[in-house]
């Protein structure tokens, strides 16, 4: 056997394969092929209105676009725009949607361009974007981080992300535990479910939302769809009318008798059996028929047309017939019935390829296509209500069209993530998030995330846990802790998800290959189900004699590019069946294509071409080197890791590189194939909260909140994944050198200690911008009055300075950039008015009435112990406000105790102590570490990657380059060592420390490097608390809860508990009452009410009534309980 | 409030200079005046820098 040379360096095909797709390309294709394609289809399905007044009055829509985002300036002035713009002054970065349309007007046929119906968010870098195709200097000039990878959305100012949703493919069998077998059909215009179970008395049945709950039995639908013979249909079904290995025929026999018991010989009978199964409310669901005589059918006819567009809704059935319908159902039965002996048949819900990934295209399009739907019948109903009367004008549509419907529709679904489509009775919350900017990573790890539809409160593990069939596709350690664990997960880094093909192309070319007869022509159900079914988007296209055949011509036009390459065929040879996918949300990653004598299709020769830049990666596919394979194609190809497993003969191809497994948040860790699992995936979670560099455009943008390091570093162990997504040109933390050994006794539990005069020089120092925003409003109804600022009050004294909480104002009354300002000062002085006294008179006639306003001061102030500088303020307008002001505020922190630190490898702590550097150990050169840590972490935690990356850290900056770390390969540990002797250091990484306390040297090695550590946005300064005395809750006059509230610290139920075992009632008495809400009450002896004001409302008299003093929350119950006319009676007794 | 008597509150009336975010035109924009650059029409103004001195520790 020949040995196959691995190679050279194919791990460059990676950043060819992102730089012509992007990290993001996913949303930005789903979106585009909505723009382009599916928005067009939708108006094609709702072209015309029609209404009752006029039958020759219409419209029609010809065609649609949508155009480049602008922004509206007044009344339809409009300019071009940027997200940027958007961003800062809080408006939609959307453009105009514009149909073209033929309409009568009159008698005259009427044909206007251009028409505005709404305005389309538009997503960020997608074709219509103005970012689309920009130079990294156009970029910059348009005020756009050029690494941003797009993907989302600008809503009313804030960063709305469409999250990638995971669903079950749709139109497909799937055959569940029972056996039950499921078909969720959709098609443009329904969404149904059939089901096919076995009940009791096994027989089978079909469930169907329209049938009454026990189902009918399965002879009976085949016999209302006009196959009458039962021997013909079993042949349909099992293809022979005796048992064979395969199929036992009598499992039939229950279900033919079901039948026979109810006495359905006939396409009539069958009709009006299921006729009287049928649900109560049989109004045929859809469209409601629009003339009046469609309205009134007899029920058979109703069955008919249920059968022919709603039970498996997706294969047509033409001019009602159903020979299709009941071959498609046959193969069901078929399924259902294999799968009674054999449970192989039993398919896996969690099988990922029986996924469909949902992307911001086909949601959009779906709530446009409602949204469209309701402003036709808007259109409708005011052409019903207008045509009749008679007017000077006439009658024209075009002066009725609203944009508001349509643009209203959208931008509130994506601000809030509700989407409501009545048609469909779907009802999600949550659809769009906002993009997290706590860093880089988070924003990238947010594009890439996958949501479940499955409820977080279930506690099955089956959707949760890692499925074989992600391999490649899902980050195996990017998942959340906790309830959602394996809910969320994220994509790998080349993963790619399909969008529509047009199926059409594929079934004629499947025919027309020979390889394939024509469902329509195949004369019997033994044919059938003899030979190998073919299907095209989980519809029956024919049969094939010669599987393998069809597959294999299928795949050579495919690597040809003469069919889109994301079209996916595989052979199931349980189901007996050719799949041949082109649907769109498949999930796919591309493959090496490997020869049949074992040599990969790509060579050193592909390699250096792409090196010099002669050929990009999209010349690998159309050359037929490399190919997408989705998961069901990948589960039937043989695919090598590495060059050395390549079975010739066998290997169909061999995977590009392996850490493309990873995400890209785990993408960040250095050597992770030698930690413990977990620790990955903890780091994915914290990855997420490091602070550093958000965007190259971070100082241009004004976010409610910001951290960012001083000074980030880029890592000196990085991986390739870091280079691929420009994390080394984003970073996120410091190199910090580290000393693995035990100082004082502040570094237990993680905490580590921090040398004084590294915080000094800079380490962790960081700043965090918050902003305020401040409004200017209108008040009609005020008469028109509106917010107004007013410059800072001054003294009276002869310097006239302004007042000390007026001090940071500028004469315009808003604080100048670069003041500092303290807890309480002022940053916008504003004021609002408020209705005052009614005018004395009534306004005369003809005269507007006339206010008197005063002002109320509602100054914007600034809140927080630490003061805080003003950094930019920013005064714009949008169509909403006439006047918005945006303030951007600055504080710098050091790193103090109690701050958050974290490696790349989930190995999290908190500073414990800082030390000056005189008393901090150092090595033989006078190297002093940044920060000690504690050896305990290491043991239990088995995060040996840390301990790699510091080894291989140290010698990269002995040698002065960097090293890499990445997933299943990396700098090895021969050559650190290598590098480590040559230059006289031990090659354990480990060295002779003097204490800086004694002077004497430590008795034992220290394990000495760097390690890029993460300072994480938990600190210190956010979460101080405490209170002595403070605010109360209104109702209770309890102390209030929470940092924000200025709360109190509770003693809960357990503190209590333990005082109660202690046994100190007074110290008890104290928390509860007296430092709480102690009340003082009187209570009337003589009855055992409360009283009031030495008054006993129910005695009549004062005679009896005592002081006692009782939580203010207990006599709140007492009173509540009266209210509920339950007596409390106070029993007093003298101590 | 007998602070109320010795403060005065000045109403504005002068106006401010403003830098336009696309040009760095600067603008002299009055109260109640719109937000539009003279120069390109740009909507967005920022405030210029403090006249007042401003030390900072260094810490």
């Amino acid at each position: 056997m020949e040995k196959v040379n691995e190679i050279k360096e194919k791990w460059k095909l990676l950043p060819a394969f992102l730089q012509s797709r992007g990290l993001v390309k996913q949303h930005l294709d789903s979106f585009n092929h909505f723009i382009e394609c599916e928005i067009k289809n939708i108006v094609k399905a709702n072209e015309e209105i029609r209404c009752e007044a006029d039958p020759n009055w219409y419209l029609k829509y010809i065609d649609i676009n949508v155009g480049k985002p602008e922004i509206e300036e007044g009344f339809n002035v409009t300019r071009a725009t940027t997200p940027h713009e958007c961003r800062l002054r809080d408006v939609t970065y959307c453009a105009p949607i514009t149909v073209d349309i033929e309409h009568k007007r009159g008698n005259d046929r009427v044909i206007k361009t251009g028409l505005v119906i709404g305005r389309m968010p538009i997503m960020l870098r997608s074709h219509n974007c103005v970012l689309h195709n920009k130079t990294f200097a156009q970029l910059i000039r348009l005020k756009e981080c050029p690494h941003d990878p797009g993907g989302y959305f600008v809503v009313n100012g804030s960063e709305k992300v469409i999250l990638i949703h995971e669903q079950l493919s749709r139109n497909r069998i799937l055959i569940e535990e029972g056996p039950v077998c499921q078909v969720t059909s959709t098609t443009a215009e329904r969404k149904s479910r059939t089901n096919l179970m076995i009940n009791k008395k096994k027989q089978i049945m079909m469930k169907h939302n329209s049938f009454s709950d026990d189902g009918i039995p399965i002879f009976v639908v085949f016999k209302a769809m006009g196959f009458e013979s039962d021997s013909e249909i079993v042949e349909l079904i099992c293809g022979t009318l005796c048992e064979t290995d395969e199929i036992d025929p009598n499992l039939l026999i229950p279900s033919i008798e079901a039948c026979h018991r109810a006495e359905v010989w006939t396409n009539e009978q069958a009709l009006r059996f299921m006729a009287s199964k049928l649900k109560a409310k049989n109004s045929a669901p859809g469209n409601k028929p629009f003339f009046q005589e469609q309205r009134r059918k007899s029920s058979d006819e109703i069955v008919r047309e249920l059968l022919s567009t709603t039970i498996v809704a997706h294969v047509p059935v033409v001019a009602f017939n159903f020979r299709q319908k009941t071959i498609y159902l046959a193969q069901m039965v078929k399924r259902l019935i294999l799968a009674i002996s054999n449970p192989d048949y039993i398919d896996d819900r969690d099988y990922y390829g029986n996924k469909r990934l949902e992307l911001a295209g086909s949601l959009i399009g779906l709530l446009f296509e409602d949204l469209l739907k309701r402003f036709n019948s808007e259109l409708r109903l005011i052409a019903d209500k207008n045509i009749p009367k008679i007017k000077a004008a006439q009658f024209d549509i075009t002066k009725h069209m609203r944009q508001d419907l349509i643009t209203n529709g959208l931008i509130n679904a994506i601000a809030t993530g509700n989407w409501t489509l009545k048609r469909f009775k779907m009802e999600r919350i949550g659809v769009s998030q906002v993009l997290s900017r706590l860093s880089y990573i988070s924003a990238l790890g947010m594009m890439t995330r996958i949501n479940s539809q499955f409820e977080k409160t279930r506690k099955t593990s089956g959707p949760r846990s890692l499925q074989c069939s992600q391999w490649g596709l899902v980050c195996p350690c990017d998942t959340p802790e906790g309830e959602s664990c394996g809910l969320i997960k994220n994509l790998a880094l080349m993963t790619h998800i399909t969008t529509d093909v047009n199926q059409d192309l594929i079934i004629r070319v499947c025919l027309n290959l020979g390889g394939v007869q024509d469902i329509n022509l195949c004369e019997s159900g033994a044919k059938i189900n003899r030979n190998y079914l073919v299907y095209v988007n989980g519809l029956i296209i024919g049969i094939t004699f010669d599987p393998v055949k069809l597959v294999t011509a299928l795949r050579k036009i495919r690597r040809g590019g003469f069919i889109s390459e994301f079209v996916s065929v595989s052979v199931n040879r349980l189901h007996k069946s050719v799949y041949i996918a082109t649907d769109g949300g498949r999930l796919c990653r591309p493959y090496i294509i490997i020869n049949p004598d074992g040599q990969p299709r790509i060579t050193s020769k592909h390699i250096e071409a792409l090196n010099r830049g002669l050929i990009c990666f999209e010349d690998f596919i159309r050359k037929g080197l490399i190919e997408y394979l989705d998961v069901n194609e990948a589960s039937d190809s043989h695919i090598a890791i590495k060059e050395e497993v390549i079975n010739p003969g066998i290997t169909t191809h061999l995977e590009i590189e392996p850490f493309t497994l990873l995400g890209v948040c785990a993408g960040i860790i250095p050597f992770p194939h030698n930690n413990q699992s977990p620790r990955n995936t903890y780091q994915c979670a914290m990855g997420k909260q490091a602070m550093g560099t958000i965007g190259l455009n971070q100082r241009e943008r004004i976010d409610t909140l910001l951290y960012l390091l001083a000074y980030p570093q880029r890592p000196v162990v990085k991986t390739k994944t870091i280079e691929l997504i420009h994390f080394d040109e984003m970073p996120a933390g410091q190199n910090a050198i580290v000393a693995v050994m035990s100082y004082s006794g502040f570094d237990i539990e993680d905490a580590s200690i921090m040398n004084k005069a590294s915080i000094d020089r800079g380490y962790g120092r960081c700043f965090v911008y918050r902003n305020q925003k401040c409004v200017l409003r209108r008040y009609p109804t005020l008469g028109g009055a509106s917010d107004r600022i007013m410059g800072p009050l001054v003294q009276s004294e002869p310097p006239h300075l302004p007042i000390a909480k007026h001090a940071a104002l500028d004469i315009d009354g808003i604080a100048a950039p670069g003041e500092r300002i303290q807890n309480r000062q002022v940053l916008v002085n504003k004021q609002t008015p408020v209705s005052s006294t009614a005018m004395e008179t009534t306004p005369l006639p003809g005269k507007a009435p006339s206010y008197s306003v005063n002002y109320k001061d509602v100054p914007i102030t600034y809140k927080g112990i630490e003061e805080t500088t003003v950094e930019k303020v920013m005064i714009t307008s949008n169509s909403e406000e006439s006047f918005l002001i945006k303030l951007l505020l600055r504080q710098m922190r050091r790193p103090e105790v109690g701050d958050k630190f974290s490696s790349r490898h989930g190995q999290k702590g908190v500073i414990g102590l800082i030390v000056p550097q005189e008393d901090f150990p150092f090595n033989n050169v006078g190297i002093c570490p940044d920060m000690i840590m504690n050896p305990h972490g290491f043991p239990s935690r088995m995060t040996v990657g840390k301990l790699k990356e510091l080894v291989a850290g140290k010698s990269a900056i002995i040698k002065g380059t960097l090293h890499d770390g990445t997933a299943f390969g990396g700098t090895t540990i021969d050559e650190i060592t290598e590098i480590m002797c040559e230059n006289g250091y031990n090659y354990h990484g480990k060295e002779m420390m003097t204490s800086g306390i004694t002077g004497e040297p430590l008795t034992g090695y220290i394990f000495f490097g760097p390690i890029y550590y993460q300072k994480l946005k938990h600190m210190v300064l956010d979460k101080v608390h405490g209170r002595s005395r403070g605010p109360r809750a209104v109702l209770t006059r309890q102390p209030t809860e929470g940092r924000a509230r200025d709360g109190g610290l509770r003693l809960g139920e357990m503190e209590r508990d333990c005082l109660i075992g202690h046994g100190v009632s007074m110290l008890l008495l104290e928390r509860l009452m007296l430092s709480s809400d102690a009340f003082n009450v009187e209570v009337c002896t003589g009855c055992g009410f409360l009283g009031y004001q030495k008054w006993c409302s129910y005695c009549e008299s004062s005679r009896s009534l005592a002081s006692v003093q009782v939580p203010y929350a207990y006599k709140l119950l007492i009173q509540e309980l009266q209210a509920m006319c339950i007596q409390t009676k106070l029993k007093l007794t003298s101590l | 409030m007998d602070s109320s008597s010795k403060e005065q509150q000045i109403p504005v009336k002068q106006p401010m200079v403003y830098i336009c975010a696309e040009c760095h035109h600067e603008n002299e924009i009055k109260p109640r005046d719109p937000i539009r650059c003279r120069e390109c029409g740009y909507r967005i103004m920022y405030k210029k820098r403090t006249k007042r001195l401003i030390v900072f520790d260094a810490r």
